[in-house]
C-alpha cells in the first residue's frame, strides 16, 4: 500500500559512539471511526510497532497507539559495536509487516 | 439576593461556589497526608491513567525531561522530544518511556522500549493530541522505580476531528 519509509543512519561510526537514528515513515495512521462518505467509518488501520535489529540482536522498540500523527518520525539512539545491518520491522492493523534495511560501518 | 444578569450568570456562580468546596475538600486529603505527594498538583482521572500504568507505583517527578510546544497550530502532528537522565548501563537504564494525553479518546498515545544498548534515553515522535490539555511522559527504570514529567500543551486545531 502507501508504505514508504525514509531512514538516517550515519554512513559510519567509531565503535562505542553513540549514533541517533532517525525513521520517517509514509503511513495514513487511520485511527477509525471517520465517516467514509458512504454512511459508515473508516476501520483503524494504524502501524502498530516498529522493531529495529542491530546486527541480529533487537535495540529498540516503539508501540504505536492513535495518538501517533500520520506520517510518524521517530528517532532513537544505539551504541556502534560492529558492522552490521540495522532491520527496521513495522507491524500494521490485520497482520501486514514491511521490513527495510540500513547497514552502520563501524570503524 | 443575587446580582445575576442572567440564568446563565447565575449557573456559574453557584459552580464557582461548589468548586471551591471541593478545592477545599482536596486540601483537606493532602494535609491529612491521604493523597500522594506526587498526584498532589495532578488531576485525578490523571493520576488513574498514570498508577495503571504503573501498576500503583508512584513515580517521582524527576530526571526526566519532556520537550512539547506549549502552543500547538495543529494538533494532528506535534513534535515531542523526551529525554531521561540516565547512564544506560546494564545496571541502571531505563526499560520504557511511556506517553499519556489524558484527553485524547485514546490515552495512551505511544511507548518506546529501550536497553542498555541505547547508550541515551533520547526519543523523539510526533503526535497526535485532541485539544488543550496535560501531556505526561513516564519512564520504566531498571531498578524498578518510575520517574514521570508533564507539559501542558494548547492546541489551536484539534486533532481527532474529520480530516485528521
Amino acid at each position: 500500500m502507501s508504505f514508504n519509509a525514509r531512514i538516517t543512519v550515519p554512513a559510519q561510526a567509531k565503535a562505542g559512539e553513540i549514533v541517533e537514528i532517525r525513521v520517517l515513515t509514509r503511513h495514513p495512521m487511520d485511527r477509525g471511526g471517520q465517516s467514509d462518505g458512504k454512511g459508515g467509518t473508516v476501520p483503524r488501520k494504524i502501524l502498530n510497532r516498529l522493531t529495529a535489529t542491530y546486527a541480529g540482536e533487537p535495540i529498540f522498540r516503539f508501540d504505536m497507539h492513535t495518538g501517533v500523527s500520520a506520517n510518524p518520525f521517530v528517532s532513537f539512539t544505539t551504541r556502534a559495536v560492529e558492522t552490521g545491518d540495522i532491520v527496521f520491522e513495522w507491524r500494521e492493523d490485520g497482520g501486514a509487516t514491511y521490513t527495510r534495511t540500513a547497514r552502520l560501518t563501524v570503524t | 439576593m443575587s446580582s445575576a444578569i442572567s440564568p446563565r450568570s447565575a449557573r456559574n456562580d453557584r459552580g464557582i461556589h461548589r468548586r471551591s468546596l471541593l478545592a477545599g475538600t482536596a486540601a483537606g486529603l493532602v494535609a491529612t497526608g491521604l493523597a500522594l505527594p506526587a498526584f498532589a498538583d495532578t488531576p485525578p482521572d490523571l493520576a488513574g491513567l498514570v498508577a495503571r500504568v504503573t501498576e500503583g507505583a508512584v513515580p517521582e517527578r524527576a530526571r526526566i525531561r519532556l520537550e512539547i510546544p506549549a502552543l500547538a497550530e495543529n494538533g494532528n502532528s506535534v513534535d515531542t522530544r523526551i529525554v531521561v537522565d540516565s547512564p544506560m548501563t546494564e545496571a541502571d537504564h531505563v526499560r520504557w518511556i511511556h506517553l499519556i494525553a489524558e484527553k485524547n479518546p485514546f490515552p495512551d498515545m505511544a511507548r518506546f522500549h529501550l536497553g542498555p544498548r541505547a547508550g541515551r534515553a533520547e526519543v523523539a515522535t510526533t503526535l497526535r493530541i485532541a485539544q488543550s490539555q496535560k501531556v505526561v511522559a513516564l519512564a520504566s527504570l531498571s531498578d524498578g522505580r518510575f520517574v514521570m514529567t508533564d507539559a501542558d500543551i494548547v492546541v489551536t486545531l484539534s486533532a481527532c476531528i474529520d480530516g485528521g
